[in-house]
């Protein structure tokens, strides 16, 4: 039951992050664009129990990390979605009226997101990553923030119907 | 129990940031294995990206023009202007080609004749709607031109000094109507009178009912005394049909010009005409006819003979 959920679960993010990575990077966005595969990510992880989102987050920060367009090391997309996951899982688990809510679970993802990303940026500053300017990371994370609360709407419907479909009742909401 | 899950749960989590930390280090370190297992991933994944770029193009390209609409259109207008300079420099380029052209023509008659000039150009045409056909060159008095002095072409007379100013000249054109002009015959030496017609051919009175003129004889000008208004041995024109009415007292033709009136560009005037008369050395080349090719095939009849077709 569990290779069988974790299969399904591969295979969905794996998927995710193909189209990511041969679509949605291929396009240029205003100010920075946004990830499917990291709404993904949270989105999982917001519907999932603490220990089921840290592992879907470690896997999903694996596949980031092995993305040809990632600079960082390998571990620090890993390193980074297992603690925002089980973060954002934790918080979530058990409270109805956050999960029950549309746009609390919307609202939920795009501060993950941006937490996220400041975290990237922080953490890969100190693993001695070259930064860009203020303005430029600014404009990058609130781009990011917008489009992710754009897109968030859209992607619900599917990822909760996936996650229905994958996950047994003890992990659906 | 639930004290038990929490603690599993904690050990999972410990253990996955464990692990990533050991990643990040094992990476840091240049550990060869990493850097395989981004390389393989990118040899996947590098089908799906070439397919999603090729799927995308349309959309890219799309976004990009939206994105630059402002640029473009300012890139767009750079290029008409600079577009539009580029013609009009070529356009003077060419003009400036065909001027030349006919500058050298004009030099290569007048060193033939050794007539002293001066060049100008056409920077005016009068109008057809007074009846006259003339043109204004931008040369006058400052430059020694003086009234009923000969204009010509590289091709030959064009026409005579009408009216001097300090730095313009209006030339009457041998088109035109009221214009006439003393000539003779290359080779033959008969003389006859031009006069223009308001189109690019003339109509020639012979003065002497004795000789014979035919189509293709060529006319130079007779010259007048002391060169004006027209200077001796300029071509002038070629027989193009000969009248031959009863009853005429002299023979008439019709008379082609050498010039080309309709593409004036530079044009001189003769202000000095030679000491000798050059008598026929203006005479133009006759065209040379193009040589037909013909291919004559000889038939030799074969003496051996097809073969016969026999039934059994």
């Amino acid at each position: 039951m569990f290779l069988k959920q974790f299969g399904a679960t591969s295979s969905i993010f794996i998927l995710f992050f193909i189209v990511q990575e041969s679509l949605i990077n291929q396009l240029t966005f205003l100010a920075g664009g946004f990830s499917i595969f990291l709404i993904l990510t949270l989105l999982w992880a917001s519907l999932s129990t603490p220990e089921a989102a840290a592992a879907s987050g470690f896997g999903a920060g694996l596949l980031l990390d092995l993305s040809p367009s990632t600079s960082g090391p390998l571990g620090h997309w890993t390193l980074i979605l297992v603690l925002m996951s089980y973060a954002i899982a934790f918080f979530s688990d058990g409270a109805d009226n956050t999960r029950g809510n549309p746009l609390s679970l919307i609202f939920m993802v795009v501060l993950a997101q941006v937490i996220v990303l400041i975290s990237y940026l922080v953490t890969g500053f100190l693993l001695g990553i070259t930064a860009t300017s203020f303005v430029q990371t600014l404009t990058t994370v609130i781009g990011s923030a917008i489009w992710t609360l754009v897109i968030t709407p859209l992607l619900l419907p599917p990822v909760l119907w996936l996650h229905d479909l994958t996950l047994d009742s003890r992990a659906r909401i | 129990m639930r004290n038990g899950g929490e603690n599993r749960g904690r050990l999972l989590l410990v253990m996955l940031i464990v692990s990533s930390l050991f990643l990040i280090t094992l990476d840091l370190r240049g550990v060869s294995v990493i850097s395989g297992l981004r390389s393989a991933t990118h040899t996947a994944l590098s089908p799906f990206q070439r397919a999603g770029n090729a799927a995308l193009s349309p959309v890219k390209n799309f976004l990009g023009e939206v994105t630059n609409l402002g640029r473009t259109r300012n890139q767009i207008e750079d290029l008409r202007k600079q577009n539009q300079k580029l013609r009009e420099r070529l356009i003077l380029r060419k003009n400036q080609d065909g001027e030349i052209t006919q500058l050298k023509s004009i030099l290569d008659l007048a060193g033939t004749a050794r007539f002293q000039i001066v060049s100008a150009k056409v920077i005016a045409q009068g109008s057809s709607l007074a009846f006259t056909r003339t043109i204004t060159i931008d040369a006058g008095t400052a430059s020694g031109i003086k009234k009923n002095m000969t204009v010509i072409s590289g091709s030959g007379l064009v026409g005579v000094v009408k009216e001097v100013f300090a730095s313009s000249a209006i030339v009457m054109l041998a088109t035109d109507p009221e214009f006439k002009v003393g000539v003779r015959i290359s080779g033959t030496q008969q003389i006859g009178i031009l006069a223009g017609q308001g189109s690019s051919s003339a109509n020639l009175q012979l003065l002497d009912n004795q000789t014979m003129i035919k189509i293709g004889d060529v006319l130079l000008a007779r010259g007048s005394t002391n060169g004006e208004p027209f200077v001796p041995g300029v071509p002038v024109g070629l027989v193009t049909s000969v009248s031959n009415a009863a009853g005429a007292v002299t023979q008439s033709a019709t008379v082609k010009y050498f010039a080309n009136f309709g593409a004036l560009g530079v044009v001189s005037v003769v202000v000095k005409a030679p000491d000798a008369d050059p008598r026929d050395a203006l005479t133009p080349a006759k065209p040379v006819p193009t040589p037909v090719p013909t291919v004559t095939v000889f038939v030799t009849p074969n003496p051996v003979a097809s073969p016969s077709i026999t039934g059994n």
